[in-house]
């Protein structure tokens, strides 16, 4: 599958050969990965993106992106997937990204209580940046990484997902060390945000809601037949 | 938001991966563009047919005519307009073709999240923008600062998600006008204190006057009744508000549902009503030459020269500049963006959809600062009374571009695609549309404005008398 090295992304975005390919998806996704530091969220974009692991710990500096063009149901999907940097000090520019992004990965380290305590601080501080952007109209999964690290896990299966209940988001354990649930979770997300897609138009299509249409008036009142072409 | 507080490092690691995004952003909108353009065809397609006189017995879409008793056409649940069974998509639950392609428009370009999120949260004003894109902005302009000409005009730079959003906003723009003001002053005063870099800043100094000159002109032709051109900012109309004209200019016209694509084939007869020329300066999509045929272009880059060369080679298959003659009369023309700066242009090329130019135009321009800019390359066909006809343009993104690479200095043939930002108007580009013109000549008189219209030039020519 299509996946541009950072080097190579440049010269794929311009016009070339392999312009043509570059254009050739149905869909494209924003994806956001967060969570505290060192959990694990670029070995977690590495795996899934280039199917590589590097044990040794390079904090991410910022933000920083990779593309995955994957095929699913029937589509071609071009996700672009923004790995974000854990530590407090990037915390501005991350949040900043929160914004266009139709889901997100929340990440904690099931050998690391600190970083399971953290998400629903997380949530609760970042769902109010996220608020005027988009967070209460994406897809989140919980994902407890490292679950190859059994002896060492302190967080249980169980308290993940009764978090995952509580913040009402689906829950996985993966290790991106040992790829265990990395596909899964992105597949699972993809998923979710096509389910949202198809449920948003057909909720303003009237030819499934009859006549009646609920959208709230924004400042411009929408003409009787806004989502339809004619 | 800044990133003052990171190292140099990590703020170049940042920056480059917001370059990074934006190369994916230019492609993405340029493929979203292409979308809509295709989707406007398609509503044309069934207006293009010289049956003026449409009625219940006839297609919607085709307007192929509709049986009594066969093929009696049914009344499509998203438009409400009577289809014939070849116009139709899906099964049971089916659509018109029409219907069909504006929401798979809508899902292809993602547009589905951003309507849902403006339901949720209405769009404010100054969000438009990315932080990435602003930072790059910023940091761009900071590290050049004696070279890179202002900031440039923001609709060149919009983000997609400013399709959500309503054409009332020029808030930004305004904004970004008091920024240029900021910077074209500064870079006087640069000149000024450093003589010796005057030559080496020519090129860049100009590059800034020609962008705040656009501007200017731009703010000028903002009258009232031009409003809609604030437009312009907005790199693609959203879908929605692109309906919601057409519909408007139905309820001029008479009842029957598919009256309504009368109102685009007004385009092709001239503007029978004067709303159609403003929708035709709102947006590409609505300019009533169709686009096509193609561009052969070669690019390099001249080190030893400080140029880049752009080899113009051939067009084929243009569409005629002048449909009802038969006639076309073609030409390149080629900008820098986002400052549209070092305007080139090629010999006209008469009578032909197949020009063959094979010219080399150049432009000076040092290396590192092809960082951001673009080369937009547009075909017109010169008319009569000096009226151009526009015939599609081709953006290329420089600052990702290879030269080095052999293979990218060879011809390539680049598909002509409908306009994405038209500042002088859609249709047909007006003459003397540059209001203000510099000049420079040897003496170090780097700034003589002529023909100054606007308070502010006038403000800005004093501060150069003063510098003199």
């Amino acid at each position: 599958l299509l996946h541009l090295h950072p080097q190579m992304a440049s010269a794929t975005a311009t016009y070339g050969q392999k312009e043509s390919s570059d254009q050739n998806f149905d869909y494209m996704f924003k994806i956001l990965i967060i969570g505290n530091s060192s959990v694990g969220k670029t070995s977690f974009l590495f795996r899934y993106a280039d199917d590589s692991f590097t044990p040794a710990f390079v904090s991410t500096v910022g933000i920083d992106f990779k593309v995955k063009t994957i095929y699913r149901n029937d589509k071609r999907i071009k996700l672009q997937i923004w790995d974000t940097a854990g530590q407090e000090r990037y915390r501005t520019i991350t949040t900043a990204y929160y914004r266009g992004a139709m889901g997100f990965i929340l990440m904690y380290d099931i050998t690391n209580e600190e970083s399971f305590n953290a998400c629903p601080g997380l949530v609760r501080d970042w769902s109010t940046q996220i608020k005027t952007y988009s967070w209460d109209n994406a897809q989140v999964l919980l994902v407890g990484n490292k679950c190859d690290m059994e002896d060492e896990r302190v967080v249980s299966g169980d308290r993940g997902r009764q978090l995952s209940e509580h913040l009402g988001f689906e829950f996985f354990e993966a290790s991106a060390k040992d790829n265990i649930n990395v596909k899964q979770t992105f597949e699972r997300l993809v998923d979710i945000i096509c389910e949202k897609m198809s449920e948003s138009l057909d909720a303003g299509d009237p030819a499934v809601t009859g006549a009646k249409q609920g959208p709230q008036l924004t400042e411009q009142p929408a003409p009787p037949h806004q989502d339809c072409a004619c | 938001m800044d990133l003052n507080l990171l190292q140099t490092l990590e703020k170049d690691r940042v920056l480059e991966v917001l370059r990074r995004d934006k190369q994916l952003r230019i492609i993405e909108e340029d493929r979203i563009r292409r979308m809509k353009y295709e989707l406007q065809e398609l509503r044309r397609r069934g207006a293009k047919s010289f049956a003026r006189q449409y009625g219940e017995r006839t297609c919607a879409r085709c307007q192929r005519p509709l049986g009594k008793f066969w093929n009696s056409g049914a009344v499509c649940r998203g438009c409400s307009h009577r289809i014939c069974s070849r116009c139709r998509v899906g099964a049971a639950d089916w659509k018109c073709t029409v219907c069909h392609a504006y929401r798979e428009v809508k899902i292809r370009s993602g547009e589905w999240f951003l309507e849902e999120k403006a339901k949720k949260f209405p769009v404010t004003t100054d969000k438009y923008e990315t932080v990435g894109e602003k930072l790059l902005k910023t940091y761009n302009v900071l590290s050049h600062i004696s070279v890179v000409p202002p900031t440039p005009p923001p609709h060149l730079d919009y983000h997609f998600l400013s399709r959500s959003g309503d054409l009332k906003n020029s808030k930004p723009f305004t904004k970004s006008m008091e920024n240029l003001m900021v910077s074209f002053t500064s870079h006087i005063r640069k000149i000024s204190t450093s003589q010796n870099d005057v030559q080496g800043d020519l090129l860049s100094v100009d590059n800034g006057r020609k962008a705040s000159c656009f501007t200017y002109s731009t703010q000028k032709s903002l009258s009232d009744t031009d409003i809609n051109k604030t437009t312009h900012l907005f790199k693609v109309p959203s879908l929605p508000n692109l309906f919601k004209k057409s519909k408007d200019s139905d309820h001029e016209g008479s009842s029957t549902g598919a009256e309504e694509e009368t109102s685009f084939g007004s385009e092709y007869s001239g503007g029978k009503r004067g709303s159609s020329s403003s929708i035709s300066t709102e947006c590409g999509l609505f300019e009533g030459i169709t686009v096509a045929g193609e561009l052969e272009l070669a690019l390099a880059y001249n080190t030893s020269t400080s140029c880049l060369e752009i080899t113009v080679g051939a067009c084929r298959n243009l569409t005629y500049g002048d449909a009802k003659k038969r006639k076309c009369h073609p030409y390149v023309k080629l900008y820098v963006l986002p400052e549209r700066s070092g305007k080139m242009k090629t010999a006209v090329k008469k009578n032909t959809t197949d020009p063959v130019f094979n010219e080399v135009l150049k432009y000076q321009i040092e290396r590192h600062l092809l960082f951001g800019k673009r080369l937009q390359v547009t075909v017109w066909h010169s008319g009569s009374l000096r009226r151009k006809v526009f015939l599609g343009e081709v953006l290329i993104p420089l600052d990702g571009w290879r030269f080095e690479d052999k293979a990218s200095q060879y011809f390539n043939w680049y598909p002509l695609c409908p306009k994405a930002e038209s500042p002088s108007g859609g249709l047909v580009e007006q003459d003397g549309g540059e209001l203000v013109k510099f000049s420079s000549n040897n003496q170090g008189e780097l700034l003589k404005l002529s023909s100054l219209k606007c308070l502010q030039e006038k403000e800005t020519h004093l501060t150069v008398r003063q510098i003199r």
